[in-house]
This record gives C-alpha cells, structure tokens and sequence, in this order.
C-alpha cells in the first residue's frame, strides 16, 4: 500500500508537466484518479467534476472502469496519450471510452465497437454524441471485416469483451487494425470463459496464447476493484 | 484498369490515383445499407460504367454483386489494394470531393457512424420479441407484487374480519369483498356479485355476523380499499398482459408457442434475449434455461446436472412422474428449438414438429413407465447430497469432472461418491455402513449379493423407511424441481 501512495503523490506532482495522461487529483481528502474532460460540463457517468485552476477534470473511478483499476494496481505501461488511436472492443456504456476519449484528445480518434443495442443505446445518448473523438461502430467483434468507418492502423487494442473466445477475437481484430509495434490490452474475465477453471490458470493459457504474435509486457489482477478479473497487456510483434 | 470504390459517402471511380467521376450520396447512411444490402439501383454509376466499357475492380462484395447484375465486367480487387484503400480513407473521400479536407472527412465519418449505429438501435428495439419479453417479465413482476399486496391486504382487513382469509382463497373475491366496505355492509348481494356459489354466501353472511374481528376506523378502511382496488387493477392488467403476450407469440413465434406454449416460450424468449438467439442455441441450453445455478454447481463439483429449468413449466413435464421428466424436457427442447429456427427463418406453422413430439413423450411414457431402483432412490439421495453440499464446495471446484476418477481420494470423503460405482465395490465393507445411500445405484450392486435383496422386496431390510415413502407422493418431490 505504501508504494500506491508513493505513486499517486508522484502523479499529483505531474499535474504541472507538459503533457499528461491522467491525474491525481484530490477529492474528499484523497487522491483520486482524474482525465481532464474533453467536453467541460458534460458527465457520464455521475462521475464527480473538479475545476482547478480553470481546467475541469472528470474522476475516474476503478471500480467502474478495469483500465483505472490497473493504474491503480501499478499498471506500468499507458501507451494513451495525445492524438493516440484506439481500437476498442467492448465499449458497453462507454465509462473508460469515455476517460480514453479525454486522454486522447481532439486530434486521437477511439473507434469505439459494441455489439448489444440495449448498452449501445447509452452509450450513444451520454457518450459517443458528446465527444467527436468517438467513431461508435455498432458490429460484432467477431466479424472485423465489416466495421464500416474504421481507417488505417490503430496505436492501441483494447479488449473487454466477455466472451469464451474472447483471446481469440482480439488476436483477429489486432492483425487487422494494430499496427506493428503497438499496444494490447486484453481484459480478461476469467469467469466467463470458463467457470470451472481456476482464475489463475485461464489467466496463463490466454496470456500463453498470445506468446506466439505478442511481447507480452505485465499482467495485473485487479483485485480489489474487480473480482477474478485480470488485464494483460502486450506489445504486437507484427 | 479502372477502380471503384465505395466509401461511407458515395461511391468513386479512380483510374490509378486519378478521380475519374464520383457519386455521392446524399443520404449516406441510408444509400450505404441499401448497396451493403444489394438493394441499390445506382442506375448514374451503371451508366458510366457502361459508356466507357472497360473492366474495372471494386473494393466491396456487394457492389460487385450489384454491378455483376447489371453485366459489367468487374472483378474484387486484391487484398493488398483494399488494405491501402482502408488505409487511406479519409484522402480518398478528400480526393472524391466528398469533403474539403481531411478534416472535414473525418468529421462526416463520424456522423455517418453515429448515424449508422442509431438506426441500428432503432432497428433492434422495434423488434416484436423485445416487446414480448418486457410483457412477460412485467407479467411475472405484477405476479409477485399483487401476491405480496394480497397478503397485506389479508393481515389489514384481517383485523377486521378474521374468518374470511380462511374460507375465501380468491384473492381476487376476498378484494372484492373488501370493496363492499366494513362488516356490517356486507350483504348476500356483495358475496354474490362476487361471484361466490350459493352454499358458500350462506356461509359468508353467518360468519360476517359472528365474527371475532374488531373494529376498523373509516379511514383505515380507506386504505384498505385502495390497496384492494390496486389488486383487482392489477388482476385485470394481468389477464390483459396474459393475452396480448399469447396473441403476439403466436403471431412471431407461432411453431414455439405450439411447442411449449405461448406462457414459457415467451419465458425462455425473455432468458434468450431475442428470438434469434434462441434459435442459435443448442437444444441443451434450452432445456436447462432458467436452471443455471444447478448447472454451474454441475460444472463446478460434479453433481448431478439438472433436468429441466423453465421447462419444468410445460404441462408435459410437469405433469409427467418425476422419472420422465428428463427425458421428456429433452424432447421438448429439442422440438423447441427446431420450431424457433422455424419462426426465425422459415415460415407458417409447421404441425409436424408437435406431432412428433407427441409421438415421442407417448413413447418415453410407455417405455418407461415403471421407474427403475435408480429413480425410486434418487430423492433421498439427493437430500442428502444436497444438505452436505456446502461445505464439500470449495475443494472440489479447480477439479472439477476429473474428480471421479481419482476415486481413492473421494472415499475418506464418504458417502458423496456414491455414483462413481465400479470403483467403490471392492471397498465394500465401509458402504454397509453407510447403508441406504449406496442402494440406488441399480445394478452394480447386485452381484454382490446381501444388500440387494432390497430391490424387489425392495429395502426391506429397512423396511419402515421405505414405507412412508410411497413413490406417489408428488408434492415431495416435486420441490426437486430443476435439480435431481
């Protein structure tokens, strides 16, 4: 615990730095994960607003995004930044499109893909009609070929699908849209690929999967944030 | 070779790098879905391609079958070329003059996919399914509030009127007569107009002026109404639900509404999502919708899986004895999922699928009319199992199916094991012991003698027990219900 907090006041002092990702920001007498919000005045999730010092940042709460609670639990990697492009699968509501939406900035783009209609739904009310950052592609994750509106390559591929063959549907979407050299991050939800296995073992066979086309970097439990659940993330070979 | 591109917001004709003629749509999302759908005309584009008759390549499948139909010559481009056309997107839009710059063109990208994706969300929730699943759950949550109102509504004009709650069972009477107002008011006319038979109105009217209830204040008995008047609302707005949901499932899923009824197909609608997905299901999934707990515990420790889950709704199963029901959900799932692939993708009703079914339960009842030692044991065991399971939990998980046979280590856990027969025989003597449990794994058993003696005379070496379990007693078992 202590080296968490070691961290966070590191970041608090980053706040002044030139060009950031995230921030630690203090909130009820804490230090709380912040982005700085894209479209001021607008939430998404009820997530507190702060203003300091004229800017206005949004919190950002681990227990509802898996991607704070790996920064939380000393995520070392954070490939987001200014004008970085993102694939990502799974938008759901679009909570963490939303704080990647915010790091990227006016010039990133985040091609946002979610197949359920009823979560589409919010997340094209309170999400994707906000921010023009958000290219929102209502498609199977399964079926790659048939995003329409998605160009070029992507920085980075996000991945939180949850899905038995989920490894599989990344692996397929980043030979498509990754480009060398770029980042992956693969949540993995270890319930629903199998509940029969323990979660540690399906952590290993799906990070063993991706040993072939992938560096595989660091792999987090986000215990406490989300139970049996784990991100791994992995640099793309080409 | 001339190239023709399609784009979000219109369609180019390239020669090389050069923009040779382009046609843009004017409503992008729409034009769009109708070439990806094959539908479009394109009467302009057919035309040019015809007046410069040259073959051309084409960056899309659909296009491609829509020029091929209009006999142009024209083939799909290569990877290498659709992969730079991705690639590049946004300057091709620029060079097509679709936008001023790349800027601009990624802008009309977005709306374009913000416009795509909300006539999707439109599309799905005007899909009739959805609407039937939200009456049947709304049917099922009105259910539960009305029973739990009605048992208020008993304890309140209870107070009142004690004897009523044990002579009228109807909720919907018992409100009724609340309606009329205190004791006192309650004439022959109110028992009457609600509907009770002429021995029971005697009843009423004798009782209603010996009663040992107190009094109620008028405006206590206001409320009291109230919530009366919600519960025959609610009985009305029920009976409405109830027919609207038989009239809607018989009109978009008529095949499953004649296979498992128009109550629990729109059931296992609601646990399918849509009507297309439970016709992409495995008939294995459905017999068990509506169980998944004793499912996922079958997975996790290798108990037994169970039978049935909504299912156990269907009057076939249902009413069918406790030995067939398996196989009788078996066979209706496999039929029901037959008949949502009908609804989905063919057409009309299709009586032959219920037939068969019919045919097939006639065949499981004659055949297996009598159940074996194996059913007629089966209950107990499982209470036992059951009480026990909890705190085998844990340990068992991460092993899961290969628990069994690893035999050795199961014994020392006891009696749990019973099913893994073959192995547990030459350990004899500590099954005695634990007697009962062991019998109901039918025929192993008999070889060795002794304790078999029970099937057939049947336990009679424990004789009491057996007796006051005759294998009729429905109500018992019937709380097996979903599991074994």
């Amino acid at each position: 615990m202590t080296d968490q907090v070691q961290i966070k006041i590191k970041r608090e002092n980053s706040l002044e730095e030139d060009n950031p990702s995230f921030f630690w920001i203090k909130s009820e007498g804490q230090q709380k994960l912040a982005t700085e919000n894209l479209v001021p005045g607008n939430q998404v999730y009820k997530e507190k607003l702060i203003i300091k010092k004229g800017i206005e940042y949004r919190l950002w709460d681990p227990f509802r995004s898996k991607l704070a609670a790996a920064i939380m639990n000393e995520l070392e990697y954070f490939p987001f930044e200014n004008k970085t492009k993102v694939l990502y699968l799974g938008a759901s509501t679009g909570t963490t499109v939303s704080h990647i939406s915010d790091i990227v900035g006016p010039s990133g783009i985040v091609f946002a893909v979610e197949h359920a209609s009823r979560v589409a739904r919010d997340f094209l009310d309170r999400v994707a009609a906000y921010r023009k950052n958000i290219m929102p592609i209502l498609q199977d994750a399964r079926r790659p070929k048939e995003y329409f509106s998605v160009f070029g390559k992507v920085d980075v591929v996000y991945v939180d699908i949850a899905q038995p063959d989920q490894t599989e549907i990344a692996i397929d979407n980043c030979e498509m849209f990754l480009k060398k050299g770029g980042y992956f991050f693969l949540v993995i939800k270890t319930r629903s690929i199998d509940v029969t296995k323990s979660p540690k073992k399906i952590v290993e066979e799906e990070t063993q999967k991706l040993q072939s086309r992938f560096e595989v970097l660091q792999s987090i439990d986000l215990h406490p944030y989300d139970k049996d659940h784990a991100i791994v993330i992995a640099k793309f070979r080409g | 070779m001339y190239s023709v591109i399609l784009t979000e917001l219109g369609i180019s004709v390239f020669d090389d790098e050069k923009l040779e003629k382009a046609f843009s749509f004017s409503n992008p999302v729409k034009e769009y879905l109708l070439v990806k759908n094959k539908e479009s005309k394109l009467n302009e584009l057919i035309n040019y391609l015809i007046s410069i008759q040259r073959g051309v390549s084409v960056s899309d499948e659909s296009l491609l079958a829509i020029l091929k139909k209009n006999n142009i010559d024209s083939q799909i481009m290569e990877d290498s070329e659709l992969e730079r056309i991705q690639a590049s997107k946004p300057q091709i839009i620029v060079d097509s003059g679709f936008a001023s710059n790349p800027q601009d063109a990624l802008g009309k990208l977005r709306d374009f996919a913000l416009g795509l994706s909300s006539s999707k969300v439109t599309e799905v929730s005007e899909s009739p399914d959805l609407h039937i699943i939200q009456a049947i759950n709304s049917l099922d949550e009105i259910d539960k509030i009305a029973n739990a109102l009605s048992s208020r509504l008993r304890e309140w004009y209870g107070l009142h009127f004690p004897e009523l709650d044990n002579v009228i069972d109807s909720i919907n009477g018992y409100a009724q007569i609340v309606m009329a107002g205190k004791r006192e008011s309650l004439t022959k006319q109110v028992f009457e107009d609600a509907g009770f038979p002429e021995s029971k109105v005697e009843m009423l009217s004798l009782i209603s002026t010996k009663s040992r209830g107190g009094d109620i204040s008028d405006v206590n008995l206001a409320i009291v109404q109230s919530i009366a008047k919600q519960i025959l609302d609610f009985h009305d707005l029920r009976k409405k639900l109830e027919e609207h949901v038989e009239s809607e499932m018989e009109t978009i899923a008529p095949n499953l509404s004649a296979i498992l009824g128009t109550a629990v197909g729109a059931r296992i609608l609601g646990r399918a999502g849509s009507l297309k997905r439970l016709a992409s299901l495995p008939a294995s999934t459905i017999q068990v919708l509506g169980a998944e707990k004793a499912l996922f515990r079958s997975l996790k420790t290798g108990s037994q899986p169970p039978k049935h889950g909504l299912l156990f709704q269907h009057a076939m199963v249902h009413a069918a004895p406790r030995w067939q029901r398996g196989k009788i959900a078996r066979a209706i799932a496999a039929k029901a999922v037959i008949a949502a692939r009908v609804d989905v993708y063919g057409e009309g009703l299709n009586n032959t699928l219920l037939e068969k079914l019919n045919v097939r339960v006639d065949e499981i009842g004659k055949k297996y009319e009598n159940p074996t030692e194996k059913d007629i044991r089966r209950p107990e065991s499982f209470r036992r199992d059951g009480g026990n399971f909890r705190d085998r939990g844990g340990r068992r998980d991460d092993r899961g199916g290969r628990r069994d046979d690893r035999g050795g280590r199961r014994d020392d856990r006891g009696g749990r094991r019973d099913d893994r027969g073959g192995r547990r025989d030459d350990r004899g003597g500590r099954r005695d012991d634990r007697g009962g449990r062991r019998d109901d794994r039918g025929g192993r058993r008999d070889d060795r003698g002794g304790r078999r003696d029970d099937r057939g005379g049947r336990r009679d070496d424990r004789g009491g027990r057996r007796d006051d379990r005759p294998s009729s007693n429905k109500n018992k078992k019937r709380k097996q219900f979903g599991r074994r």
